[in-house]
């Protein structure tokens, strides 16, 4: 099987601790396009659930005059997802709660200004 | 003052879920460590939010703070919860009073069944003179502006009857001290009753006027709150549909995943930062901010909405 052209950023975003999975996917259909996981993740559905909120938070940043959404971090309990968006592309991780959710936010935002 | 709140703390750090956190933060207001007692106050409600008299504590630090019409709101959530509650009835009589509400004053100072104690005599009786003058003006030219001074004029010692009242009731036989002198000159201050309060429940939760909050139903529908674009247009309508949906498929993706019950979402855009937490009835409570204003303060805020939001909803559900 080919590698995408993300194969080697979602390894480097899957590195880091407490993270269980990354993927890229498009925000518009919600289908992941390259994927880094540890078995037993959801990464389908969870990849368009992610994309989904990730449309939501552009729209509602649209309407509200934000402007363009630059991170998005979903927390939980135990852990929480975080996307970065260029264009129609998504960048998410899946993280436990001792991920380092600093470092990661800097990795993404600057993995996702280079997505295209 | 200082080895209570010290034997105190201890107390509540040995067992968290006790009821202990209500005579801490009650010690920590009268020491005026406000802010402390606030977060006290609020760790306690989350465990044991219905809960009369720990609402009543929570409004009078609110009204140590100056901020009434919060103390009014914990205050009338204690009696939908305790509808014989004393010291609620107290406060929201001295709120009545000033607000010129001198029926609802004299109601609820006498429904407080602490007639027996001086200062609250002397209020109600004060009250009840007021009433008087009020009535005996009907009946004569509106030439005189004698009656209108009485009635905005304090009664002689609100501070000291609230003071004097008996003490909170001390659930669990713990000793729950008498409450100390609330902030008369925020009661003063009360803003008259507005008739568009949903828009503007969390105006008093906010810092500063590049922030805004929203309550939004599961359906994308504004139950309260306003949001403003740059322009100054009002967006919330918009806004909020947007959002339609978040909260669902928030908790979908976390159950999928099997990382708990979703807590925040946090929005990073160019301009702003929207944040988001669950609120009762499936809504939304959205607070946005903007980049000037720190990611932390921001999540403070959304704190303090989702309380509002909660009580207030409480209150209207």
């Amino acid at each position: 099987m080919n590698k995408t052209p993300y194969a080697e950023l979602l390894t480097m975003l899957s590195r880091h601790r407490g993270v269980v999975g990354s993927f890229v996917v498009s925000e518009r259909d919600g289908l992941s396009i390259d994927s880094n996981v540890q078995i037993g993740v959801q990464a389908e559905a969870v990849a368009a659930l992610a994309a989904s909120l990730h449309r939501k938070a552009r729209l509602a940043c649209g309407a509200a005059g934000c402007g363009t959404v630059t991170f998005l971090r979903l927390d939980a309990e135990r852990g929480g997802i975080c996307a970065a968006g260029r264009d129609d592309l998504v960048l998410v991780t899946i993280s436990e709660a001792r991920a380092n959710i600093g470092l990661l936010r800097v990795e993404m935002m600057r993995a996702a200004r280079a997505l295209t | 003052m200082a080895d209570e709140i010290t034997r105190l703390s201890d107390d509540l750090a040995r067992d968290p879920s006790s009821l202990v956190f209500m005579p801490l933060a009650d010690a920590l207001r009268r020491a005026g460590q406000l802010d402390v007692a606030m977060r006290v106050a609020l760790r306690g409600l989350d465990r044991h939010p219905y809960l009369a008299d720990a609402h009543d504590v929570l409004a009078r630090i609110y009204a140590d703070r100056g901020d009434v019409e919060r103390a009014s709101d914990e205050w009338e959530m204690a009696l939908r919860l305790d509808p014989s509650h004393a010291q609620a009835n107290l406060g929201l009589g001295f709120v009545d009073f000033r607000r010129g509400n001198l029926e609802s004053a004299e109601r609820r100072l006498s429904a407080a069944g602490v007639d027996a104690q001086p200062g609250v005599v002397a209020a109600l009786a004060h009250v009840r003179a007021a009433l008087g003058s009020r009535a005996e003006t009907r009946s004569m030219p509106a030439s005189t502006g004698a009656v209108a001074m009485m009635v905005e004029s304090p009664p002689e010692t609100p501070a000291t009857v609230i003071a004097n009242a008996p003490p909170t009731r001390a659930p669990n036989g713990m000793v729950a001290t008498p409450p100390a002198t609330p902030s008369v000159s925020a009661v003063r201050e009360f803003p008259a009753p507005d008739p568009s309060r949903a828009r503007q429940l969390f105006v008093s939760a906010l810092e500063g006027a590049d922030q805004s909050a929203l309550l939004v139903d599961a359906d994308g529908l504004v139950l309260a709150g306003s949001y403003t674009d740059a322009a100054g247009h009002d967006v919330a309508d918009i806004v909020a549909a947007q959002l339609a949906g978040v909260s669902s498929e928030a908790e979908r993706a976390m159950r999928h995943l099997g990382l708990g019950a979703w807590t925040s979402l946090l929005v990073e855009a160019d301009e702003a930062v929207l944040a988001m937490m669950p609120a009762p009835l499936g809504s939304l409570v959205v607070v946005a901010a903007s980049r000037q204003t720190p990611v932390g303060l921001v999540r403070l805020l959304l704190d303090r909405a989702l309380t509002r939001a909660r009580d207030w909803l409480a209150r209207v559900s």
